[in-house]
Formats: C-alpha cells, structure tokens, sequence
C-alpha cells in the first residue's frame, strides 16, 4: 500500500508518475474521492417530464438519474437488489417502471420495488419490499441546471463545494436570461490514459497549446488574439479555484461567424451585462475551460459549451461522455452551427480534441515503468506567482501557468490522506 | 433498379477507397461535389427503432462542408497533427453494396458496409465499423459524393483520426 500523501510533494510541486498507472492508487481514489465528491450527473434540460430519466456512471457505478411522479430529480445506483443485473439497460426514456431482465423485480421511478415474481410461492410473501428498493445516491444537488450527485450523505453543499467555482460557470451558465439546454445526444469515446491527465488539463494548462495543437496555428485556425491572447489579468487568465477545481480564459480575439451567430451573440452580451458583475460580463463569449474536481470539465468556444465527465475505467483509461449546452432560446441556424462547430474542435473526431487523447494515451501506455515511475512530474510553473484580485476570486494568473493544474493535485493529496 | 449500376458502384466505392488506403487525401476529396455534406451522428442505446439519425440538433461525430473537410485535410499535412504522427496504419474495407434509390439517372442513394482498420503505437488496434448512407451525383459524366451519412456501429467509440 502506497503512502498516498508522499506521492504529491505540495512544497516542491511535483506529483509522482504512479498517479498515473498504479492500479491500487486507482482503487483508493474510488473510495476517497469518487465516493466522497460531488460528480456531475445530467443537465436538468434532460429531465423535463414525470418519470423522465437517463443512465450514466458516478466513477465506477452506474446510475439511473429519474424525475419521479413528484417531479423530484433522483440518482440510484443501476442496480438490481436481486443479483444486480442493471435495470435500464437504455440511454434516455421515459417509462414509470424498470424491470430487471434477470428475473424480473421491477422498481419505480423512486427507486421503491414494486414487482417480485412468485412473491407467494416462493418467497411465501415474507420478503419486505420496503427494504429492497435501488440504492438511492443520498444528495442531488443543481447549480444553474447542472446536476450533481454525491454517495456522501454528509458532504457540504454542492454550492459550497464549488465555492469560487460558481463565479466562472455562472459566466457560461447564467450569462443568457432563459438559460441552457442540452442538445440531444452524447459524444462518447474510449481513450487510453488516467482520468487526471483529461482533468488537469482543462484545469488549467494552456501551455500545451502551442506545441500539441500547433498544426491548428499551421492552417490558420490559430485564435486570432493567439492562444494566450493580449489582455493578461483582463481576459486571460488561469486560475486556481481552490478545492480542487480551476479555470483558464482567454480572448480568443475576433473569430468571423454567420451574421444570424453574430447576432445571437450581441443578444448575449445585453443580456449578461444586466446579469452578471462587470468583471463577469466581461468575459461573456470568450473562449472558457474549467475543471470541476475531479472529473467534470466544461469548454465554452465560440457558442457552444462542451460539458464532459472523464469517467475513469482504470489507471490507463477512460471514457469521455461530452454533452452540449446552449442557449434554450438560441435560433435553430445557431443550434446547427454550433453543433458543427463543437463536432470539428472538440468530439471524438475534433481537430483540437484527437491531439489531446494521444499524448494522455501515450503516457498511459509508455510511462508506468519501475524506474520511471520513481523520477516525478514538474507541476511548478508559476507556483508562489498567483495572485489575489478584487475583481475576480480565486488565485490568478496570466497564462501561461499550472498554478490551476497543480490545484486538482493539492485537493487530491488532501482527500487521499483522509 | 440495374445490376450494372450496383457494379459500377462496386468498383467505385473500392476505387475510391484506394485512395484513402494510399494516403491520396486531396484526390479523394476531389470526388466531393462542393456543395457536399459528410456527416455522423452519434449514436444511442433507445427502445428498438427509437433511433432518429435526423433528430433536430441531434450531436454528430463530424458534420462537414467542403470548407472543413478541406481543413481536415490540410491538418494532416502540416507534419504537427500528433494524433497521425508518426502516421497509423490503416486499411479501409467496403462491401454489402445496395442501390437504394435513383432519383434521376444523374442522382442516386448508394448503401454500403464498411470495416476500417487502424494500428498505431505498438499495440493499439481499432476497428471502426458501420454503414454509409451515401448520394452521388454524376457530373460532366463522373460520379461524385454529395453527401454520405456514417453510421458507426459503436456505442462508446474510439477516437475518429480517420475518414470512412
């Protein structure tokens, strides 16, 4: 058994390569984080209706997010009490019972079992029903539509499990008066490599850019304003949130759209400057990443808003599940360019996203050798740098810096020593 | 519906597949009419025949124009795509061809399976698997893609560095 807190050196900012392919690191990291934090489950668009629900996994688990016939959002592991065959084996639906295909006990929308077969001859009725129900995720919780669960009954709130989080999505998520919805249907895709290499990154690495995503500068799809724009502290800027979570903005400058776009974003800016605090409105439609620890993370590029959970399946692979948010009220051109958009960047074939998946991959597969693994990762670019602003929260600085990265291994040494 | 036709879409479809297999990116996307429309969308586990591929907004995998598929190309040859360097090795196979509907003796709906292999870094080996919705239109008297609809055969996929 390792001694976890020894893999990260908080004083030297360095992070052992064991992180990244040990299996009994990733067997603790099920308990004392997957198990412990707030983990992204659906976006509330997706649930509009009575027994509406949808599957998708906390870490390891599967789970069955419903609205039940009060309207109330539910998370239960997907799980028959029986021998645990899952009991919605579908994507999304709506239906007021799930019946096990195994032997056949079905289960409400609540989670409450309802139908055991034979429940007279064989289990001579003396079976409490009232005790077999799914196992229900204790807290549900939503911030701006986004749906969190956590196995921990005693977690605080998700609000304040966010903390200086909440300021940057509320920039994304509560810029536009009717809010976001998600498009139908899911980007899923199978990488290799650790489920933090995926979270770090959009926690704050813009170093990567010019290097891994240097043939988008080639053919002239470089940001304008440059990767790291020319409004340091303004526009661009990473952050450290604290607890685990971080941010990176930048002005990507002026990116020519569809006039009909160009319209639905002026609408946006109005509406968020009566919305959002100056210094929020500010940074309306630039380009935004973030990280919410451990393993939800959020793009935002030119209209659209990549939500994506890293589920982690193992110390070298993962699978991404990247759902897309936009405005509830944006015109349906806009939808559709926004859509192409988010497929050619940042989706399983995306221009920026297929660079990215291979060098996690490389390391997962190439870097978990004895010796190796004994010399750490460099995590100190910018650290003690990070500054305190008044008009933004968290710990900042201008890219390019890890003080974000490293941020998700200071909350990861923190709950691996608990 | 001619047999000659489903031949003649026979060789086509493996003609233009050596050129995908020899790396002739530029003349594969000269088969494109300019107006062309290359897309996938994404799939879902839904009750039998809940699938709707033209659902509005539906998420795609790609959904490209001329314009982008140029880009993609074009991506490939700046020596600095990582995700094809050094280059996988790929093979790309088709059959199973259906002529669906001829709309006009210039206009026809062409179905296809096919089966592409990728290899790279050692020991990573991808199948991408599915079927083609495709509209080709013949133009001065030679075919060419106006739109080809994929559909993968796969539920959590790989990541797309190729074109089927």
């Amino acid at each position: 058994m390792h001694n976890f807190a020894s893999l990260v050196d908080l004083d030297r900012g360095t992070v052992s390569p064991k992180l990244f392919s040990a299996d009994d690191i990733y067997r603790a990291e099920q308990e004392k984080i997957f198990a412990k934090c707030w983990l992204y489950v659906a976006h509330a668009s997706q649930l509009p209706a009575a027994h509406d629900y949808l599957t998708t996994f906390m870490g390891e688990e599967p789970v069955l997010v419903t609205r039940d016939g009060d309207g109330r959002l539910r998370v239960f592991i997907n799980s028959c009490r029986h021998r645990g065959m899952r009991v919605c084996r579908r994507d999304h639906g709506n239906q007021k019972l799930f019946v096990c295909p195994y032997h056949g006990w079905s289960y409400d929308s609540a989670g409450k079992l309802r139908g055991v077969p034979q429940l007279d001859n064989a289990y001579h009725n003396e079976l409490k029903r009232d005790e077999w129900g799914l196992i229900e995720v204790p807290r549900v919780e939503a911030f701006r539509g986004l749906l969190f669960a956590n196995f921990d009954a005693a977690a605080a709130p998700l609000i304040d499990y966010l903390g200086d989080m909440a300021w940057y999505l509320d920039v994304l998520l509560n810029r536009s008066r009717n809010g976001t919805i998600a498009m139908p249907g899911c980007h899923r895709w199978h990488l290799g490599g650790n489920w933090k290499l995926a979270a770090e990154q959009f926690s704050g690495d813009n170093y990567h850019t010019d290097a891994l995503h240097r043939s988008m500068a080639q053919i002239g799809l470089g940001p304008p304003g440059g990767f790291r724009g020319n409004r340091p502290w303004e526009r661009d800027f990473e952050v450290n949130c604290g607890n685990g979570h971080g941010w990176i903005n930048f002005d990507a400058g002026d990116v020519p759209v569809p006039p009909v776009q160009a319209a639905h974003f002026e609408r946006i800016r109005a509406e968020a400057r009566e919305r959002l605090s100056p210094a929020q409105a500010d940074l309306v439609l630039t380009v935004q990443v973030g990280t919410v620890f451990p393993n939800m993370s959020v793009i935002a590029f030119l209209g659209f808003t990549s939500v994506r959970v890293w589920h982690p399946r193992g110390p070298k692979a993962l699978d991404a599940w990247s759902y897309g948010l936009i405005e509830k009220d944006a015109p349906p051109e806009v939808v559709d360019i926004t859509r192409k958009m988010m497929g050619l960047t940042f989706s399983p074939s995306g221009i920026f996203e297929q660079d990215d998946g291979v060098a996690w991959s490389d390391i997962a597969n190439f870097q978990g050798g004895v010796i190796r693994r004994e010399y750490p990762f460099n995590y100190q670019m910018g650290r003690g740098h990070g500054r305190r602003m008044d008009d933004k929260p968290g710990l900042i600085h201008p890219p390019s810096t890890e003080i974000g990265v490293f941020g998700l291994y200071e909350k990861w040494h923190e709950m691996m020593s608990q | 519906m001619s047999d000659e036709l489903r031949q003649q879409f026979d060789r086509l479809l493996i003609d233009e597949y050596w050129l995908l297999d020899n790396d002739q990116l530029e003349d594969w996307l000269a088969l494109m009419t300019d107006d062309v429309r290359y897309w996938g969308p994404v799939r879902e586990d839904l009750e039998r025949g809940g699938e709707d591929f033209h659902r509005a907004h539906l998420l795609t995998h790609f959904d490209e124009d001329r314009g982008t598929m140029g880009l993609r190309v074009a991506r490939l040859r700046t020596g600095s795509a990582h995700a094809e360097e050094p280059p996988s090795r790929v093979r790309h196979f088709v059959s199973n061809v259906k002529i669906l509907e001829t709309a006009t003796v210039d206009r026809v709906r062409v179905a296809s399976n096919f089966m592409v292999f990728r290899s790279r870094s050692g020991r990573e080996e991808t199948f991408f698997v599915g079927a083609r919705r495709d509209w080709w239109v013949r133009m001065d008297g030679s075919w060419r893609l106006a739109e080809r609809m994929i559909i993968f055969d796969h539920d959590i996929i790989d990541n797309i560095t190729v074109f089927i």
